[in-house]
């Protein structure tokens, strides 16, 4: 490493670690307030909750100083902070229903796990364009692992949706997984073919438009994946890809063709659900006036915004509101426990921290130099941006309602093991680019 | 514990929430001013062929590969002086590091006489002299455009 590059990455490393203490403090003052709500005395786990969150952070930090030395230093705070405010309101769900306090258990544990994950992917993909290499079998892995909640004996249906697959105790969301692999598979080849998307091969009156061989695996990777969403009926998850594959091809091509199109597929597919199946419909009612059914389908749309209500400007105080009367606090509306308890003033923070993520990692993909790993970090930091505008804007009504986890925060294995998958992947392509443009710069 | 106290707790943690978001701010805008100021710098040695070029107006013709593709790197301007090597590696002359098309010694190229020549050296992907495969040392004339990799350079002098 030369002389630039090393003082570039301890200046990194050194806000890593100083916004990460800030986290460690929030995360357990967060912590320590729920209990003081409840009574006068300190919960007696409160140093064992310190030295989980403290070593977990340690790991992480150490594992970046030794495998990524010069990667951005403020991704890994931002999620952290995240995770910590996610915990302790799941924590704090525990008080309302045995399910919670399960729930607060198992993520502690999780959170373990995607810490692991996250040093091992930093370990092993020492350069992302493996991804770039096995392209074909991310894509054939993405596909199975979407597959996988339809086949029989380990898929499992819950709340209207077939996503989950459960092997023993554990249940997993394998579409959480294929969310990686598919984009890595997109990335790769739009890379390949960017000036034959871009410029076309075949020629209609004034217009160039791309051969349906170079845009054939594409949209048959597309069709099938939000084909195989559909029937496991998992709105948000479709939502999702379709948005980020869009997004992908327009920052590929420059084309703002693409974009046009999209948008009128979107609409004509918006039009065809809500014509075929009934639970879109739900949704959409419960968008435009839940009233009719408030003692239904619309008491969750409606007690979220009652709880919006009484957090007011400030919130009611950690501890003090009452989140679990909203159906799947800990998920779906985890959003509306954080603006219950925290207020405006929380709820705004909560966003501005997707914000400062996502524009670090836009940073990233604009600072790397070649395709491949610019398409895969500007589509992760969309992937992360898109989920959490989705599931923010459908608890706020800025948008209908479509089930699926706000990253980092939510209570979801599946979730947070793959959100810290693709932090480590920025985190190597971020350091990467460092590393080959200081000496450039240098000469 | 009593209401009030709770209530200045709850403000404290959100402080400290927003403490960090301005940190993350900071970092960041510090971070950008100081890659805009080492942005600035490669602006110096860039020109430097140019320069150097004109204070020998004896030897005025001198060739130079000029980078027109990729349009991130385009403007890159390379002297061509005797006898020089095109590859990825950083000790070649025309250092294409930004592209892994490219070999490690792709090509090389040489001035006989102000005429310029490039020859494939054994690469991978091959030279193309304005579209066309190269097997043996071509000439190049003023605007000839040499592909190698995903990278194309153009024969300025």
């Amino acid at each position: 490493m030369t002389a630039a590059v090393s003082t570039f990455a301890r200046s990194r490393r050194r806000s890593e670690l100083s916004l990460g203490l800030l986290v460690i403090v929030v995360t357990v003052g967060g912590y320590v307030l729920v209990a003081l709500a409840n009574g006068p005395k300190l919960p007696p786990n409160v140093a064992i909750l310190l030295a989980w969150v403290f070593g977990l952070y340690l790991v992480a930090h150490l594992a970046v100083r030794r495998f990524a030395p010069a990667a951005d230093g403020t991704l890994l705070p931002i999620a952290a902070m995240l995770n910590g405010l996610g915990f302790v309101m799941i924590a704090r769900l525990a008080g309302g229903g045995k399910d919670y306090a399960e729930q607060a258990r198992v993520q502690s544990v999780w959170v373990a796990i995607a810490i692991v994950v996250f040093v091992v992917t930093l370990i092993v993909v020492r350069d992302v364009r493996i991804f770039a290499r096995y392209r074909y079998i991310a894509l054939l892995l993405g596909l199975v692992f979407m597959l996988l909640p339809l086949a029989p004996g380990i898929g499992q249906s819950r709340g209207g949706g077939r996503l989950w697959i459960g092997l023993g105790p554990l249940s997993f969301e394998p579409s959480e997984i294929a969310k990686v692999l598919l984009v890595a598979f997109f990335a790769a080849y739009l890379a390949d073919k960017r000036e034959l998307l871009t410029q076309g091969r075949i020629r209609i009156g004034r217009w160039f438009v791309p051969s349906p061989r170079d845009l054939g695996p594409l949209l048959l990777a597309w069709g099938v994946a939000l084909l195989v969403l559909a029937y496991e009926q998992d709105i948000g998850t479709s939502l999702l890809f379709f948005g980020v594959f869009a997004t992908m091809l327009y920052m590929t091509t420059r084309r703002s063709a693409y974009l046009v199109g999209t948008v009128v597929l979107l609409v004509i597919g918006g039009l065809v659900a809500y014509k075929l199946f009934g639970h879109v419909r739900v949704r959409v009612e419960n968008w435009t006036n839940p009233w009719p059914n408030a003692s239904g389908s619309g008491r969750q749309p409606i007690q979220s915004w009652y709880a919006f209500g009484s957090g007011g400007i400030a919130g009611t105080g950690l501890g003090l509101g009452q989140p679990w009367q909203v159906p799947l606090a800990s998920t779906d509306y985890m959003f509306t426990s954080i603006g219950e308890e925290l207020g405006l003033v929380g709820s705004v923070g909560v966003i501005a921290l997707f914000m400062l993520f996502v524009g670090s990692a836009y940073r990233i993909a604009v600072d790397t130099a070649r395709p491949f790993t610019k398409l895969f970090a500007a589509g992760i930091a969309t992937i992360i941006g898109l989920q959490s505008f989705l599931i923010i804007g459908g608890v706020t009504r800025v948008i209908p309602l479509t089930g699926i986890s706000l990253p980092f925060v939510s209570y979801g294995g599946s979730s947070l093991v793959a959100n810290f998958a693709l932090l480590a992947i920025l985190l190597r392509i971020s350091d990467d680019s460092v590393r080959a443009e200081i000496p450039s710069r240098a000469r | 514990m009593s209401d009030s106290i709770l209530t200045v707790l709850k403000f404290c943690l959100l402080a400290l929430l927003y403490v960090f978001l301005m940190r993350v701010v900071w970092i960041v805008a510090r971070e950008l001013r100081g890659s805009a100021s080492t942005a600035a710098a490669p602006a110096v040695p860039l020109p430097a062929p140019a320069a150097t070029g004109a204070g020998r107006a004896s030897k005025r013709r001198e060739w130079r590969l000029v980078v027109v593709a990729p349009e991130t790197e385009r403007g890159r301007s390379y002297p061509v002086e005797g006898d020089v090597t095109i590859g990825r590696g950083g000790g070649c002359a025309v250092p294409l590091t930004f592209d892994t098309f490219v070999s490690q010694v792709h090509a090389r190229a040489f001035d006989r006489d102000g005429t310029l020549w490039v020859e494939d050296a054994g690469s991978t992907n091959g030279t193309l002299v304005n579209s066309k495969r190269i097997g043996e040392p071509v000439k190049l004339r003023k605007g000839d455009r040499v592909q190698i990799g995903e990278t194309v350079l153009e024969a300025q002098r």
